[in-house]
């Protein structure tokens, strides 16, 4: 018996329970009640016409998200992989912020921007105009994807320009010799070429949409809708209906289940694309008089997702009155002093924020680590049910998953509920599929012979693990330890639903604050926050050599 | 220094069988080539010899350990084998030196002093004194290879394994390091199993062959044997040219296809089996039609035309259309031609060099 199949069996039970406990929990509660099983709780949730409309407005929402993203991401992509566009490097920088910017920040700074009273951009338009009414009021339906879709539309960029990397332009230069004209060969050729990855993009950018919390709470509440992520919330108010919240996350979990499978079907069939890709050279497409409207209307489109907010949320935490003009008297470090000294949820909560951001990388990573091992080398006999498992929480939406969670471990055994453990487990599980991904790649990368040749001259295989692969997977693991980091630092979903006053992480704190209107130190947190984002960002860019969006330069 | 026996060897990956009922030895010393096509199993049955998969049947051998079965493997870390692998499987956070020492390390006996003694010593051995620090990327593809194999040796395995070593390389390189793993073949003795799909690689460094097809064994031997004795169509067209011709036995000695009859090498065959008939192009001879001619004793005497005929620098390839017959044979011949495309000729198949082949595949 090989001395190491404990560990790799410990790594895969720790999986299973991760997983399988709240979902678990989630249906088991859907469906029972104190005299039995039942269908109570969904006929209930599914009678309710105003269930019903959150139910619609999630639909709208995350199919214009998807549009709007594909819009955005589609031209964007080609024009920084096909063309001469100028400023190429610093649109693939501002895409990553944008890519990298928690949505919620976002959206607060949009109210900031483009409230219908208060909102900057409105003002303006009024001493502009000398109107009485508003220019655009971001408490709208059209206001809330907009602003979804500008931090969204990131993930088609990075699948586009990651396939349109992979087709060779030769493929396309054959087309043009044959006779066809430049946006002929666009249609014929490359276009085809992208459209599962243009497809697959947009399914992952209804996918986030469908499981983003923060952004409708800031919008869509005081709009007067619900979605169904900002809904289940609301069931956990006193109180809390926590069978409605679970049947109501049923059908959450079933379109998710639903979209991932077409996408990889989609991506499955993909690849044609990447056959002509090895070796052949790209030649960047003239784009003539276009190239500075080109880069006008990129840097247009980063402005509202990246210049415009982070500026507005640096003005409000200098500022005593955010929409009052940054002069003389209305400058002030009073914002910092409140949030970080005075502010009494504050400093626990960078605290708590800073732990589990540490702690969850470290376990992630280590658990990401060993069963993309396990995986990859086919250790232990179902290893692709762990693949599976390990990928499995993408179709868990945070919010869902916090309903599991909240339901599994405010119970015996576990009574998690109301320590840190309870949004470790959560951020662990729901950090689980990009922790894995990464390391999954990272493996791929280490040739198995390389373990081989140790073991064949004497080292077994936990040293061999020790000794070989692990420098050599070393900086991919610290990459998924960042990808991790990040990710739970910003982290809104399920903490607003797991957190209990000693338990506040930064996030929930800035929604504290938002509900207290307390601008200035929502920005100062805002700010804080992007400040490690930004840190871990070009710590990972270090270690890894290379942007973390795409394939290999 | 012991050998190495397979027993009936086994492996599958799912349904399919990699390898099937393959039983083969290597003597102490002896270097023996798998040879074989790409997906005919080689790498399969070098990596059960190693101890990295576990066979369906049959057993792996050393000296008097038996180091596999279907019920224990012992772990390739405790079978003192060393293997060069394909992508040569250096480590590229180790220097030439780290990675050379890499085996000794576990070695009790084998002091620090001594580990870097022989380490040294190795490095000269293959040619690489004064690359110690250097790290395998900073290395040429043959450096690379140089290393790989000092690695192996260093440790002196009882069995060292090589799976397409060379093929990574380009033609001239391949061709001198052919030369060079016989040389150290030689200088150190070690009992080795080497795998190629490289026929000429195989004869140039191997004392046997065997020749795998579809996870079997069909024919092992030294490559004299091979080429001179094929026993089935594959072997005969795997290892050099070779002109086939399918018929039916019509006497012990004799193979007949159409109007065409042929003395064979065998006086063994069984009337109305099926036979085909393997005949080397540079066996036959070939002369204008005019010339005299002198059938002898167990000489094949054939008429045709020559359909065509290729300068191939060092020797002339024809294609010679059998008179009565829709058999065309290669012939080569050396330059220079003897002959022009549409002539008549004579062509002279001694029976020895028209080998039956009788075995199925
Ligand atoms: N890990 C594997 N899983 C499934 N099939 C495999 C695996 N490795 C090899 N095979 C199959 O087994 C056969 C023999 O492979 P291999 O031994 O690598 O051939 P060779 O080294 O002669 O090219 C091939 O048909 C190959 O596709
Ligand atoms: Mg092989």
């Amino acid at each position: 018996m090989d001395r190491s199949i404990p560990v790799w069996v410990a790594a895969a039970l720790a999986l299973v329970v991760l997983m399988a406990l709240p979902l678990g929990w989630i249906g088991w509660v859907s469906v029972s009640s104190e005299s039995g099983p039942t269908l109570a709780h969904y006929a209930t949730v599914f009678q309710d016409p105003q269930l019903q409309k959150a139910l619609w407005n999630t639909v709208v929402m995350a199919f214009w998200v998807g549009l709007a993203s594909v819009a955005l991401g589609a031209p964007m992509a080609w024009l920084t992989a096909r063309t001469d566009l100028p400023g190429q490097t610093l649109i693939r920088g501002l895409i990553m912020a944008s890519f990298v910017t928690p949505p919620f920040l976002g959206a607060f700074a949009w109210v900031m921007l483009a409230g219908p009273n208060a909102g900057l951009l409105n003002k303006l338009y009024r001493n502009l105009s000398g109107a009485d009414d508003a220019l655009v009021n971001i408490f709208t339906m059209p206001g809330l994807i907009f602003v979804v879709a500008i931090y969204t539309f990131p993930y088609v960029y990075i699948m586009i320009a990651n396939t349109l990397a992979l087709i060779a332009s030769d493929l396309e230069e054959a087309a043009a010799i044959l006779g066809a004209g430049r946006l002929r060969v666009a249609a014929t050729v490359t276009l085809p070429m992208v459209a599962p990855a243009i497809l697959s993009g947009f399914i992952l950018a209804v996918l986030q949409a469908l499981a983003l919390f923060g952004s409708p709470a800031i919008l869509a509440l005081p709009a007067g809708f619900h979605t169904i992520t900002t809904q289940i919330w609301s069931f956990f108010h006193y109180p809390p209906k926590v069978e409605m919240a679970a049947a109501f996350s049923i059908p959450l979990l079933l379109a998710t289940a639903l979209l991932l499978q077409v996408q990889k079907r989609l991506l499955g069939r993909r690849g044609y694309a990447s056959i002509g890709g090895k070796g052949g050279r790209r030649r960047a497409i003239p784009l003539g008089l276009w190239r500075y409207p080109a880069l006008g209307g990129c840097l247009a489109l980063l402005a509202c997702a990246i210049f415009l907010p982070y500026g507005v949320l640096a003005k409000a935490a200098l500022s005593r009155a955010w929409a009052q003009p940054l002069t003389w008297d209305n400058l002030t470090l009073a914002n910092f002093t409140f949030t970080f000294f005075e502010y009494s949820a504050t400093q626990s909560a960078v605290l708590n924020t800073l732990e589990l951001g540490v702690m969850t990388a470290t376990v992630g990573a280590g658990l990401a680590a060993l069963l993309a091992y396990v995986t990859n080398r086919r250790l232990i006999i179902g290893h692709q049910v762990l693949a599976f498992l390990a990928l499995a929480p993408i179709v868990i939406p945070g919010v869902v998953l916090a309903v599991g969670l909240f339901i599994a471990y405010t119970r015996p055994p576990l009574l998690l509920y109301g320590t840190l453990w309870i949004l470790f487990v959560a951020y662990v599980t729901k950090e689980m599929p990009v922790g894995y991904s990464q390391a999954d790649a990272t493996f791929k990368g280490v040739h198995p012979e390389l373990e081989d040749a140790g073991r064949i001259l004497g080292a077994g295989r936990l040293r061999v693990l020790g000794e070989i692969t692990a420098p050599l997977a070393r900086s991919g693991i610290i990459a998924t330890w960042c990808f991790i980091f990040i990710g739970v630092i910003r982290e809104l979903s399920a903490s607003i639903i797991l957190f209990t006053p000693a338990t506040k992480v930064i996030s929930v704190v800035i929604f504290d604050l938002k509900e207290e209107g307390q601008f200035g130190p929502i920005a100062v947190l805002g700010l804080f926050m992007l400040a490690m984002t930004f840190g871990t960002v070009v710590l990972m860019q270090r270690v890894l050599g290379r942007d973390f969006m795409g394939a290999k330069e | 220094m012991p050998g190495v026996i397979v027993k009936e060897l086994t492996k599958r990956y799912g349904e399919v069988a990699a390898v099937e009922g393959l039983s083969l030895e290597v003597k102490p010393r002896e270097l023996v080539a798998l040879l074989g096509p790409s997906g005919c199993g080689k790498t399969t049955t070098l990596r059960v010899v190693a101890g990295f998969l576990r066979p369906e049947a049959g057993e792996i051998w050393v000296g008097d350990r038996c180091l596999s079965s279907p019920s224990a493997v012992v772990p390739p870390e405790r079978r003192r084998m060393a293997m060069i692998f394909q992508s040569y499987a250096l480590w590229p956070h180790m220097t030439v030196a780290q990675n050379v020492a890499y085996g000794l390390r576990f070695k009790q006996e084998v002091s620090r002093a001594e580990r870097e003694r022989r380490v040294r010593e190795i490095l000269k051995v293959v040619h690489l004194e004064g690359f110690e620090s250097r790290y395998p990327g900073e290395l040429s593809g043959g450096q690379q290879q140089r290393v790989a194999v000092a690695r192996s040796l260093v440790v002196e395995p009882e069995i060292l394994l090589l799976d397409e070593p060379l093929s990574n390389l380009d033609a001239n390189l391949r061709e001198e390091m052919r030369f060079e793993i016989r040389r150290l073949h030689e200088a150190f003795g070690i009992t080795t199993l080497y795998v190629t799909h490289d026929q000429a690689e195989a004869m140039v460094i191997s004392d046997r062959i065997a020749v795998l097809y579809r996870g079997r064994l069909v024919q092992i031997g030294t490559a004299h044997q091979l080429f001179e004795q094929p026993r089935t169509r594959f072997v005969a067209d795997f290892i050099g040219k070779t002109n086939l011709i399918d018929g039916v036995a019509a006497a012990p000695d004799r193979v007949a296809r159409g109007g065409l009859s042929l003395r064979v090498a065998s006086a063994s065959l069984k009337p109305g089996a099926a036979v085909t008939v393997s005949i080397r192009p540079h066996e036959i001879a070939l002369a204008p039609a005019s010339s005299p001619r002198t059938p002898g004793e167990g000489v094949n005497v054939l008429r045709g035309t020559v359909q065509r005929t290729s300068y191939l620098g060092d020797a002339i390839d024809y294609q010679v259309q059998v008179d009565g017959s829709d058999v065309v044979l290669r012939v080569a011949g050396p330059p220079p031609a003897a002959v022009r495309a549409g002539q008549e000729v004579t062509l002279t198949l001694p029976a020895a060099a028209c080998v039956p082949l009788t075995d199925s595949d």
